[in-house]
This record gives structure tokens, sequence and C-alpha cells, in this order.
């Protein structure tokens, strides 16, 4: 039966060279976060919500006071999404060589229901990226691609094992030749949008289905800061839906440059993260980027779950959250009381930890680190699926 | 009922399957029992049956200090908004499989809940032929969206009084354990099952049965029906007890033809060597159901060994003395009572008389005297004579007469421990000579095919310190390991089945263990036994106990009902 690579080699009339085959993860190389890139030029403004005030906000009082009531907790959903990126070959198009790169995309979301966590839906997507080079005629690559997607999915091998690609994607080569390029993070980042792409999907269909509500939060884990996709700016409407889909989904981000801590004043501030009190949270600051983001403002702000001197750097224990504003919060910010409710929930989503398994234990949250955890048991293993090609 | 599944099989790099053993997880919350049997799909559409023998729970912490950190670094009020992720994994043991696969069980199959028919299959209580029944099981007590499941055990009569197999042996400590309880239960389905049967077969086997009192009057009226007086609500307690046993197939009545033995006693003096009254003594041998025995010099020197059962005779002098007195050699064939026969003993402690003899020094012969001048002068029961019309008799002749379906109780429980394991030894003796065939042709001997003898306290007869000569453990060990085919059977009881001799518990076919203490369970004869097992002996209710017998594929759990016969507390 024919392997992946020469069904590729075949159609895309290319030359394969069979190069060794390895995973990015595991050999630790080029780190891309696309969540928390920290070098997105960001320019905070004014606060971003209704009660300014320019100190740490004490919440360890509310929070004990909602554990007290033992109301239901805010947040109900937990969503994560991961891949895993392999080198898998290396491909020729009129004599140029260029890096072949698969992914396994996870997307997975757990509901939460009298403490226990169910799995609520998720998605598993295996991705092959290709140079741009591989559909000569450079035109309509969209309908290219999904052809070649499908004439893969026809081949006997994957029918046998019952596996099946989502997409093979194309990655721009016309960057190639400069120096701070390199082919392989271009296909990395192609498979990452697709991962960002598959998260929002996942988060239009909770909205479909009326999953979340006021007391039915979607915790996102990492940043909400989603990038227009390469496929050009997309048009105001689908902008619009896509806000209003984020009315109750919050990002939580468990690493952040610390050197991009602004604060209030706009100017970077890192002490100000570093002395934050435990159980308190920052004032909430407002962010856009236009050319990034289009009209799409952001509240965030930082909660400090550990004490720091239980962590091995300040930095440990704070998490980042980020919340999209609508409508009336664009003029006014958002309502401080949401805000430390929100903020109150996700302080008492500090216990339990998952010390010991895992590294990052104080910046993570239980639930999240449970869903991660899910969608990562989900993967095929690496040797079965570097076989396949 | 339809199987419920509980769970799955896990077989990871550490933890694999093997033909024996698996692992499956359930929820954390599932009520499972060890002893519970959980049915499992196998490759080519077979079923695979296991027992559970152990249960963990596991979540992802990864250590103690995990946890502490979790509750805000030791805050005992700190609470979680999620529960820790955890299971149960269950370790089972597989019993059987329906088409006789045994290559290990595969990863993620589906565990199921078996129904009650499902368990009898597993358990192999479906086919068996010659049923007795020793019990019932509960399963799945607790367990969430299932019935308890209660199934009557019964084992294959052929293994445990003969001819497959045979002997009990009972342990568990006093009082907790009901050791008496349990082996009368068992021998009373012994008895309804020989009674049913001989109404319809005459020739088949037959059985009888020979119990010793050994505490109080425990066993001193099993013909007269529990009056539950001691319970709170006797009304109830009977009702619920008769219908256990209407359940288990049994009658609700005690025991019939029985006939009880009681030492010879003078009422009023301290000779008086049972817990009954004279009155009732009186009574019951008006009545024709008692006697009371005596032991006569010229039928019961023969067994004068017996007295020294305990007594360290490593030089074996004592052995010589007593051989030298049952040859009748020097005066010892002129004598006719026991009287006469301490004189000539007694003779015998001067020094001029035992010059001549060479063989035996005299100072043996004066160890002797005091030991059997001792045993005899103190008790009535060594006698010149007997009465019959008064109801006395010889243990010997009357247990020679046993008949098929008879029950003989002697009274034993008074007794000095010599005299006790004079007249243990004295009857299983006769019992052994009876079924081989010695008495034969005497007048009114027809023995049954079968004997089976209860006495508690074994360790007193069978320890394993006893001196390897003991003409008593001798005697027990005669019977452990030719009994099975010469149809006598013994049902042992007592509190450490460790410290019974080796060869005495290793030939006995079914092992019924009782409540005991964790030092006991650690103790060499335990081995083979899981730990969750050994465990459970250690908190086993009254009225349950774990059963081994060769017809079962593992170990049982098994409950039975009380005693359906009089009780003294």
């Amino acid at each position: 039966m024919a392997k992946i690579m020469e069904i590729i080699e075949k159609q895309t009339k290319g030359k394969s060279y069979r190069t060794y085959k390895y995973s990015y993860d595991s050999i630790g190389l080029p780190s891309i976060n696309y969540d928390d890139d920290s070098n997105k030029t960001i320019k905070w403004k004014e606060s971003g919500e209704t009660n300014i005030s320019k100190n740490p906000i004490d919440l360890k009082p509310l929070a004990d006071q909602l554990q007290k009531i033992g109301d239901k907790p805010l947040l109900k959903y937990f969503l994560d999404g991961s891949r895993r990126v392999f080198k898998v070959d290396d491909i020729a198009y009129n004599n140029q060589v260029f890096p072949v790169v698969a992914g396994q995309i996870g997307i997975g979301c757990c509901s939460r229901e009298q403490k226990c966590m169910r799995k609520e839906r998720f998605y598993r997507e295996l991705v092959l990226a290709l140079p741009d080079k591989a559909n000569a005629d450079g035109w309509n690559d969209a309908a290219y691609f999904a052809a070649q997607t499908e004439k893969l999915n026809n081949s006997e091998e994957l029918k046998r094992l019952n596996l099946h690609f989502s997409a093979i994607i194309p990655y721009s080569t016309s960057k190639i030749g400069s120096s701070e390029v390199k082919l392989d993070n271009l296909a990395i980042a192609a498979i990452q949008d697709y991962m960002i792409e598959a998260e929002k999907r996942m988060v239009a269909e909770l909205v479909k289905d009326k999953r979340l509500g006021q007391d039915s939060y979607l915790l996102k884990d990492g940043s909400l800061e989603y990038k227009d996709m390469k496929s050009g700016r997309e048009d105001l409407r689908t902008l619009q839906k896509i806000k209003s889909n984020y009315h109750w989904v919050i990002g939580v981000s468990k690493s952040f440059n610390p050197a991009s801590c602004l604060d209030y004043t706009g100017k970077p501030n890192s002490n100000y993260i570093a002395n934050l009190p435990v159980l308190h949270r920052t004032p909430v600051a407002r962010y856009e980027n236009r050319e990034f983001l289009g009209d799409i403002q952001f509240g965030v702000w930082y909660i400090r779950l550990r004490d720091k001197f239980r962590t091995q750097t300040p930095f440990d224990g704070v998490v980042k959250v980020e919340k999209i504003m609508l409508d009336n919060e664009i003029d006014y910010g958002i309502d401080s009381d949401v805000i430390d409710v929100i903020s109150a929930n996700i302080i008492n989503e500090r216990n339990p930890t998952c010390y010991g398994t895992d590294r990052r234990w104080a910046n993570h949250l239980y639930p999240v680190f449970l869903t991660e955890s899910y969608v990562k048991s989900k993967y095929i293993s690496t040797e079965m699926f570097l076989h396949l090609f | 009922m339809a199987n419920t599944v509980i769970g799955r099989i896990v077989a990871t790099e550490k933890k694999p399957t093997t033909i024996d053993d698996f692992t499956f997880w359930t929820d954390s919350k599932l009520i499972l029992n060890p002893f519970d049997i959980v049915k499992v799909e196998h490759v080519n559409d077979s079923v695979s049956y296991g027992v559970v023998e152990d249960i963990a729970h596991i979540t992802d912490a990864a250590s103690f200090l995990t946890n502490y950190i979790s509750s805000d670094f030791g805050d005992v009020s700190a609470e979680e908004n999620t529960l820790r992720v955890g299971m149960n994994y269950v370790t089972a043991k597989v019993i059987c499989n329906t088409k006789n696969i045994y290559i290990p069980l595969q990863n993620n199959v589906k565990v199921m809940l078996a129904t009650a028919k499902e368990i009898n299959y597993a358990l192999g209580l479906d086919d068996i032929r010659n049923p007795l029944v020793c019990g019932y099981l509960e399963m799945y007590e607790g367990t969430k969206d299932c019935e308890k499941v209660t199934l009557p055990v019964n084992l294959n009569s052929k293994f445990i009084i003969g001819p497959e197999g045979a002997h009990l042996n009972i342990s568990g400590i006093s009082g907790l354990a009901a050791k008496t309880s349990y082996a009368m239960f068992l021998l009373k389905a012994i008895q309804d099952s020989y009674m049913k049967k001989s109404k319809e077969d005459e020739d088949e086997d037959s059985v009888a049965f020979v119990l010793f009192n050994v505490k109080g009057k425990d066993l001193l009226a099993i013909d007269q029906l529990n009056d539950f007086y001691d319970e709170r609500n006797p009304e109830q307690a009977r009702n619920e007890t008769h219908a256990k046993y209407r359940a288990l197939g049994l009658s609700t009545e005690p025991f019939k033809n029985v006939q009880y033995y009681y030492p010879y006693s003078i009422p009023n003096t301290r000779h008086w060597n049972t817990y009954m009254t004279p009155q009732e003594v009186e009574d019951n041998i008006k009545k024709k159901k008692a006697k009371k025995f005596k032991y006569i010099y010229k039928y019961d020197k023969d067994n004068l060994d017996l007295m020294f059962a305990n007594i360290d005779d490593s030089t074996q002098t004592m052995e010589s003395i007593i051989s030298y007195i049952m040859s009748g050699q020097g005066k010892f064939n002129q004598i006719s009572d026991w009287q006469e026969f301490l004189e000539v003993v007694k003779e015998k402690n001067s020094a001029e008389t035992t010059t001549k003899d060479k063989e035996i020094s005299v100072q043996s012969w004066r160890k002797f005297y005091r030991i059997i001048n001792k045993s005899i002068t103190d008790n009535k029961i060594f006698a010149r004579d007997i009465r019959e019309d008064e109801g006395e008799t010889r243990i010997g002749d009357a247990i020679k007469k046993i008949k098929k379906n008879e029950v003989h109780v002697i009274d034993i429980a008074k007794l000095s421990e010599d005299k006790q394991a004079y007249v243990f030894g004295d009857t299983i003796r006769t019992i052994y000579d009876l079924q081989l065939g010695q008495y034969n042709g005497e007048d009114g001997v027809a023995p049954p095919s079968r004997i089976v003898i209860f006495i508690d306290e074994l360790n007193k007869y069978a320890s394993s310190e006893m001196p390897k000569n003991s003409p008593i453990l001798r005697q027990v060990l005669d019977v452990a390991e030719r009994g099975r085919s010469l149809g006598v059977v013994l049902f042992a009881a007592e509190q450490f089945r460790s410290s019974i001799h080796d060869r005495v518990t290793g030939n006995c076919s079914t092992h019924a263990y009782g409540r005991t203490n964790s030092i006991e369970v650690a103790k060499g004869d335990y081995k083979s036994i899981p730990p969750v097992y050994k465990t459970m002996m250690t908190r086993l209710k009254q009225g349950e106990y774990i059963i081994q017998n060769p017809v079962f594929r593992s170990l049982l759990n098994i409950k039975f009902p009380k005693p359906i016969y009089k009780q003294f507390k």
C-alpha cells in the first residue's frame, strides 16, 4: 500500500526525499506560541472597567463568600486546543526543497457538572502542510488542495486504518530567502492557524447549541487574541458574529511575557505584576489593535492565584485573563462587578492543583489541565502517525 | 436481568493482563466487594468470569504533596470546585471461560456484572452432583443498579464426607467465628439429605454422627428447637431463620435420632461431670435418649496409652510400661478393676520388687503411678462395673452399635483435659476399629458406611507441637490419612489453623475460614490466600465463612443461617 508521501509525490509531481521523520514537540525545536506572542505591539489605552482604580483589588472575601454560599461555579465549560507537529519529509518542486509538516490537532471541550468533568465535544483533525508551490498552477488553492485531500483520504492505507485527513494546508513560500524566515516555522504556523480556526468553530458550535450563558461561562485555555486569518480581512459581519459568540467566553493564559506587562499608566511595569498580592487582581486594561484585531477591544487583567513565596519566580502563580468587550462595554468599560465575580470564580479554581504532574502547576487551572490531558490522551501515537508517511 | 457494564479492562506496560489476572477500571463510587463475580467479553465470542480480589482508588495526584498543596498549602478548610479525577481499579482473578480460552483478556473490553445464573456457572455451582448445601452467598451488596444476588451454595457431598474427598477443618477465633454453629449447620444438612435419601433407596451409602460436646451445654440439646430467647424479637428471628432454612432446601426441624452420653457422675458431689443438672440427666435417661458412660478396667485397659497423650515420653519409658501392662506381664494379668491395678502399680514403686526387672526403672514406675493415680482416682468414670438398667454404658459398646442417621453426642465438657483426650481417643479408636470391620458379626453391630466425627478444639489432640509419639495424635493422623476410604470423617474445629499438625490440615478436602486475627493470617498456612482475603478474614461477621473445596473454582465467601437447635448462653 502506498504511503502518504508516495501519493503526494505522485499527485503534486514533486520529488520526495524520504528524510528523517521526527516530532517537533519532542526535540524542542522552535517554540512558537502564538497564543502568547509577547511581541505584539499592543497599545494600551485607558481603563477597561467601569470602576477606575489604580490599586490591586482584593478578591479573597468575595471568593470565600462564593465558596460559602455554595453557588454553582460560573465557569462550566473548558476548552483547550493543542497540536502536535511532525516533520515528515522534504519534497522538491523545481529543484527547490521544502519541508513537509504534518500535524495532529486536538480540540477538546469538557463541561463540569457536580464537580466532575465530562466530555462535551472533541475534534481530532489530521492536517498536512505543503508548500504552496505544490499547486503549480497557482490559482484557486482552496479547491486544489481540497481535491488532493480527498485523493489522499481515498488511499487504501488510510481507509484500512480508518483515518481521515481534514485538510492539506499550503504555506506561503514567497518570503523564502529572507534570513529570518524558516520554512518549517511557516508550515507550523499554518497548522497553528488551522487549529485556532478549529477552536473558533468549537466556540461557535457551543454558542449555536445554546450551551453558554451568564451562569455557564466558557474558559478557553490561552489568549483570545485571534488574528485575522490568511484568507484576508474578513468582512465586518463575520467579525460581529465572532464577537457575539464570545459574550460568555474568557481566555486565561498561563504564561505571558512579563516585559509586556503594562500598568495603568501604559508604561511597562513588571514589578506591578510581580508584587501583586495573592488573590488580588489588577485593574482591567483595555487594548485594541486595529491592524491586527480589527475593531475588537479586549479587557485584560491579571490575577495572582498563589503566594509569591511559594513559587519559583514572582510571575508564577499569576494568570492573564481576557474578555472581549461588547457593545456598551466599548464605551464604558466592562462592569467591574462582573470582572470581580469572574475573577473570584477563577480564584476558586486554584484548587486542586496538578503539582507534580505539570511543571506549570502554579499557573494551571485544574479543569483546564484535565481538558488538556483529555485532548492529549486522544492523540495517535507518534510512531504510528509517522509510519503513515 | 441484563448485564450492567461497570468498566473496561486495562492492560498497560506495567500492569498487563495475564492468564490468571486482570485489572479493570470502574467508577469510583461503584460498590463492589471482594469475591464478587464479574463477566468479561473475550475472543471468539467467549466469556470469561473473574472474581474480585482487590479494589484500589487512584487519582492523578502525583504525590501526597500535590494534595497538600491543593488545599492552599495545608488549609484544612479549603474547598475545590472540581473534584480531582479519580477512579477505582479492580484486580480480579480469572476463574473460567465459557470456551476454555485462557489467553489474557484484551485491553478495553467491557466488564459487566453477572446474573445469578452466570454466577452459578462461573463458580461451578450449577453442575454439582450429590448436592449438599453448605451455606449461601450474597453478591453485589450495595452495588448500584443491581439487585443483591443470593444463591445457595452446594458442595458435592462425596467431596466432604468421602469417598472422593473427606474431612473438614474449621478455623476461627472463639465466639466471633461461630465454628460450632457452622459445623452443626453442615451436619444438619448432611442428616437432612441422607434421611431424605434413605427413604428412596435403602442400600445407598449411609451416615451417622459422633459429636463431642466440649463447652458448657452447647451440643446437649440439639434435638430441641431453638427458642431464640436471646434475640430482641424471638418471633421474627425464628421466622427469618426458618425461611432461610427452607430457601436452602433444609427442614426446619432440629437433629433427629440423637443419643447423649454423659460422664458417670454422682449428684451433689464434686464428682458431677456434666453441666446438665442431675434432674435433666435423669429425665433424659428415662426418655431413653441419654446414657452415662464409665470405663471398666477389663475392657478399657487397652486404651491406657491415651492418658499419656500429652506427656512427653522421649525415652519411651511410659510406652514400655503400658505395653508391659497390656501384655499382662507380672501381676497384671490377674487384675479385674482399677483399684487392684493401682495397687499393683504401687507395688512396682517399691525398690525391692523392681530390682529384678532391669528394663524399667523404679523411677519410671513412680512417674507412671503418679500420672495414672491422679487420673483414675480423681474421677468416678473409672469404675468396676456398669449397670445397664441405670442407663450406664461403656463408650466403646455404645459406639459399636451406632446405626445410620444416628447422632451420638458425647459430653466431655467438664472432664479434665487428660480425660477428655482419653474419651476422645477411645471413641475414635472404636470408630476406626468399627469401620475396619473388627466388630463385624457381633450382636447389634451394623455400622453405616460413613461416620462423621465432630470435635472442637482439635489443637488439644492434633497440635503441631504435640509429642511425635502421642497415641492420640497417631490416631487422629490415621483418621485424617486413611479415614476417607474407611468411612471415618473428621469435622474438626480450632481457633488457630496454624497450630494444627500439617498432615491433618493437609488431608482435609474442605476448609472453612472464619473470623481470625491478623497474627494468624500472617502465618505460612495462609500463604496461598490473596492479601485482601486475608484481611477479610480478620473482619468476617458471625455466620460468615470463606470456604475452600476442590469442587469450587475459587474461594467462596458464604453465609449460613442461625442454628436451628436449642442454644445455651
